[in-house]
């Protein structure tokens, strides 16, 4: 634990962490110090003058707050008049220009600015000269879109391409009132992470093309969720709306921050899969190509089971832990063999040393760790002998067709349990539709041995069984996931004293180590 | 100031010529932190180019070590550096706050009115070129007007127009 430091803050005394800067400090307790361009990723800059507040101790009248260490005894002023005079200043000096057009923009209901003009100005304009304008919706690249007239200046998005991502796209050209944020003509945004503009704009500048236009924020529900693009395993939220008459769908996925796992930051290829959840869905179970009622489908494959000799059950490694825990007590059941072979997943060189990994299963530890076999050798000598395949959502084909595990596939009667229609479950003569990772609850664990618990987001109108479910439909004696934790407990012994309802938010590391990878 | 952000570029790659190339080298071993060498660097390219191109501050960059935006920050910040080809004569007209006040307005809009050159662009017969720069530093003797890196303090209409008698 950090040293607690006893400040005062318009008299009134707070405890806090010492060390921290003001505006990160106050945070912790609620007290809010308004500022554009501090963010503890990339640091104090201290261009913006929105976090100047008076401390009382024979410093100057005005000190930014972002570059002001909180200490003991510290007497700080927010609520003096010169310091309101001094906020309802800047939020003047920024709004001279600033087009004011938030009925059309994006940002607004989350935008920083809206939210300080309502809470320290609420000022009518005094300006009657002819504004300046400026640059609209210019395509920075990456997906990222420009308006350089909602734009504060604060230099956050060219901070964070020159100390995150190290590529440097962006720079503020020109000076004065026609400075503006721009790219080198001809370099557009060109990183993996450029989406994160959009997050840490604090106004509209920043859009992304894919959300743009697509919904206001405030009818959003903001649920916390872990993507399940690759075994990093970022924090993320997944935004999401039922529209009146419609089924709740997914609108994007935006960073959360987690310092154990992913710092502030997500990749865009995770921020953009959360279209996957949305489109391509199976809803329907089939049975040799045409629909039939869910319960009726379970009922046959009840039947193939109980007749199959050697049944083969192979588990996604993108399933929770209980899910898995749960496939792997029905393969006993039914006298299964049970393999996690995903090689498919993993592509090599994909992955950097920051937040991408190589391998796309969001819980490869997991199938390790309740010691599922996924070795390939494994997986095709079973297959050889296999009456019956049944292949809980694994997409063998991740990367690609394997022909000759297609012709095998092909031959072989199998049963999909998959929530997306995809080429590797073409073959199967049943398809159970089940749910998606935004549609149910459960903990996986990340390359780092990082053991995160998340929550059902999404509620469908017509919501698709969890893998959990099916597998008690199919006779499993798992009701829900707390209940698969006492055999995991029991069999698992790095799993032997979690208590799934006191994973803290940021996860628990297995290994006791330190924190993994913060990223920023 | 107007918007200086529209680079121009050649279509010919850039690089300092030989004896830019040793002046270079000689320079940058002073500076501890190779991005400070931006700025002279970009001085040597408008010596030798008359004017900054596209090209020339990704050459610039690229010798440095930094991005080619930082060295378009720099370049589009400061008003000495040409990022076009200027007129015969360049008139730099300042227009912070006391030359504002001491009405550097009537020069420049004399310029536009009877030499038809408005801030940022050059006259048709190339004779003069214009730019409204940021504080020249002699806010003491203001109107300040800029000839060919000249300066000419306490300027009013009726001197400017003696002056502009005297240039080619």
């Amino acid at each position: 634990m950090a040293e607690m430091v006893k400040l005062f803050v318009n008299g009134q005394e707070v405890e806090v962490e010492s060390g921290k800067n003001l505006i990160d400090a106050l945070k912790v307790v609620g007290i809010e110090i308004p500022h554009f361009c501090y963010h503890p990723a990339l640091g104090a800059d201290g261009n913006c003058r929105m976090c100047l507040v008076g401390i009382e101790d024979g410093r100057p009248p005005l000190v930014p707050a972002c570059k002001t260490p909180a200490q003991e005894g510290m007497k700080v002023q927010l609520d003096a008049e010169h310091i309101k005079k001094i906020q309802r200043d800047v939020l003047e000096f920024e709004l001279i220009n600033h087009p004011v057009d938030c009925p059309v923009c994006d940002q607004a209901g989350e935008c920083a600015l809206q939210d300080y003009y309502m809470s320290y100005s609420l000022d009518d304009s005094r300006m009657r000269v002819e504004q300046v304008t400026k640059g609209k919706k210019i395509d920075f690249g990456s997906g990222v879109v420009h308006d350089q007239e909602r734009c504060v200046l604060c230099g956050r998005c060219v901070r964070f391409t020159r100390q995150i991502t190290h590529t440097g796209e962006l720079g503020i050209v020109n000076r004065t009132d026609a400075a503006r944020v721009s790219i080198f003509p001809g370099k557009p945004l060109n990183n993996r992470y450029a989406l994160n503009i959009v997050d840490i704009c604090p106004v509209g500048a920043m859009t992304s093309s894919d959300f743009r236009f697509k919904q206001r924020v405030w009818f959003l529900q903001k649920d916390p969720g872990i993507c399940h693009g690759c075994s990093k395993g970022c924090s993320i939220y997944i935004d999401h709306h039922r529209e009146k008459y419609k089924d709740d769908v997914i609108y994007r996925f935006r960073a959360r921050t987690n310092l154990k796992v992913n710092g502030y930051f997500i990749c865009d290829f995770g921020r953009l899969s959360y279209a996957a959840e949305n489109e391509n869905r199976q809803t329907t179970a089939t049975a040799d190509g045409s629909a039939i009622g869910f319960d009726e489908a379970i009922e046959l494959v009840r039947e193939r089971l109980d007749r199959a000799r050697k049944p083969l059950m192979l588990v996604s490694p993108d399933l929770s832990l209980e899910q898995m825990w749960a496939v792997k007590r029905i393969a006993t059941l039914y006298g299964a063999d049970l393999s996690g072979y995903s090689d498919s997943y993993v592509i090599d060189g994909d992955g950097d040393d920051y937040l991408i990994n190589d391998d796309k299963a969001a819980n490869r530890k997991g199938l390790e760790l309740l010691d599922i076999d996924s070795s390939k050798e494994q997986f095709i000598s079973t297959l050889q002998y296999t009456d019956l395949l049944v292949n809980f959502n694994n997409d063998l084909f991740y990367s690609g067709v394997d022909e000759e595990l297609k012709a095998q596939l092909d031959k072989t009667q199998s049963i999909a349990v998959c929530s997306h229609q995809l080429p590797v479950f073409e073959s199967a003569t049943i398809a159970l539709p089940t749910a998606s990772y935004s549609e149910y609850g459960g903990t996986i664990v990340n390359e780092d041995y990082v053991l995160q618990r998340f929550d059902k987001a999404l509620f469908k109108n017509e919501d698709p069984r969890d893998v959990l479910e099916i597998t008690r439909l199919l006779g499993g004696a798992i009701i829900d996931a707390p209940h698969a934790w006492p055999g995991i407990r029991q069999s698992v012994a790095d799993l032997a004293d979690i208590d799934p309802e006191t994973i803290p938010a940021e996860g628990l590391n297995l290994q006791n180590s330190e924190d993994t990878n913060v990223g920023a | 100031m107007s918007d200086r952000s529209e680079l121009i570029s050649t279509g010919e790659p850039f690089a300092f010529d030989a004896e830019r190339d040793a002046e270079f080298e000689r320079l940058i071993v002073r500076y501890p932190i190779r991005e400070s060498m931006i700025m002279p660097a970009l001085w040597m390219a408008q010596e030798q180019q008359g004017w900054i191109s596209a090209e020339a501050i990704e050459y610039i960059a690229e010798r440095i070590g930094t991005y080619p935006a930082k060295v378009f920050e720099l370049a589009t910040f400061y008003t000495m550096y040409h990022l076009k080809p200027v007129g015969q004569n360049h008139i730099c007209v300042c227009r912070t706050l006391s030359c504002w006040l001491r009405d550097k307005q009537a020069i420049v809009d004399y310029l536009a009115k009877e030499i038809g050159v408005r801030p940022g662009q050059v006259s048709e017969d190339g004779r003069f070129s214009l730019e409204e720069v940021e504080c020249l530093g002699h806010c003491g003797t203001a109107p300040v007007v800029q000839v060919n890196g000249e300066f000419h303090e306490e300027m009013d209409l009726e001197k400017f127009k003696a002056l502009l008698a005297t240039l080619d």
